[in-house]
């Protein structure tokens, strides 16, 4: 059961990160010129959406 | 191929157990613990790298030499994408408190990523203690901005009718209180997933060179060569986790800037 609910944590974690990549890769290729900013920004997205994927790791194998 | 695999599932119980913080002397509520030996020993670590590059600097305006352009580097970092990036007018008021926090966390994450050392962000106690400052700091700033009641009655924006008022009042309230267990949980969970999975790649390289060892043969080769593959493995974990070190100090940091400048705004 906690990797059936791991396994849908990270289905979340995923869709949200390919989400960010998408938008960032769109903006990228845009504005060339604000391709530090853009990065940045999405590490810092996808270190939020990571961190609720390492949660559901936590709580499965406590 | 498949003992190995059973052998590594019967290890990780061991593994995960050794990541749980365990007392020196007392107990875990009340007594001094591992964890907090290592935060203690990352703390004395800040200390000295501070205060030798502020001696260093005694006399000159421009850092010479390695250490000092690094400490100066992150120093700046904090100061220009943190402080002056969120906070505007305000960043030097709130500046000394945001760059303590970011050397707290960052030298508590670093030092669990030396071989057999651990991290000192790795327990709850500790990250909730560093969150709970930031907590407290921010609702101070808050209700010296505009009084304790302003504060209070600011959590809803101004201008709703009175019913839907309080319905807001009470979700920002739950909101603001849970950014305090959010920041120390995301914290926590960063570094302790982080070691764990570091601990599995570093089982799995031994467990599959031991067959090789014990009885040499060509299947034991094949198992032997697996472990290259998880020691390369091992060491891009690595490289990503010191990258989330920075990382989570850094975001830690930025959030506790945005509260604090929420905290100070003038009604939203």
């Amino acid at each position: 059961m906690n990797v059936i609910g791991y396994g849908l944590c990270v289905i979340g974690a995923a869709l949200g990160i390919a989400i960010a990549a998408n938008a960032v890769a769109n903006s990228m290729a845009r504005q060339p010129e604000m391709q530090g900013r853009l990065f940045t920004v999405f590490i810092l997205a996808s270190a939020f959406i990571e961190a609720l994927c390492l949660i559901g790791f936590v709580v499965s194998i406590m | 191929m498949g003992d190995a695999f059973n052998q590594v599932s019967e290890e990780m119980g061991e593994l995960i157990e050794s990541f749980f913080t365990t007392p020196i002397f007392g107990d875990t509520t009340v007594g001094f613990t591992v964890t907090t030996f290592w935060f203690l020993l990352a703390c004395i670590l800040m200390l000295v790298v501070i205060f030798t590059y502020k001696k260093k600097m005694e006399g000159q305006l421009v850092p010479h030499g390695l250490f000092a352009n690094g400490v100066e580097y992150l120093v700046d970092f904090v100061k220009n994408d943190i402080c002056k990036g969120t906070l505007g007018d305000t960043w030097k008021v709130h500046f000394p408190f945001l760059a303590t926090v970011f050397f707290v966390v960052m030298f508590g994450d670093y030092i669990g990523m030396l071989p057999t050392w651990k991290a000192g962000t790795g327990t709850t106690g500790i990250t909730l203690a560093i969150a709970l400052m930031s907590f407290c700091y921010f609702i101070y700033v808050g209700m010296k901005k505009k009084g304790v009641f302003g504060y209070i009655k600011s959590l809803a924006p101004a201008g709703l009718p009175a019913p839907i008022a309080a319905v807001v009042w009470v979700i920002e309230l739950f909101s603001t209180f849970l950014r305090l267990v959010t920041l120390a949980v995301r914290l926590f969970c960063n570094m302790f997933t982080g070691h764990v999975v570091m601990g599995v790649f570093a089982i799995m390289a031994t467990t599959f060179v031991q067959p090789m060892i014990a009885q040499f043969s060509v299947a034991a080769l094949g198992t032997g060569a697996m472990s290259i593959l998880w020691m390369v493995l091992l060491l891009l974990i690595y490289a990503v986790e010191l990258m989330v070190a920075f990382i989570q100090a850094y975001i830690f940091t930025l959030l506790s800037a945005v509260y604090i400048q929420l905290a100070e705004a003038e009604g939203h």
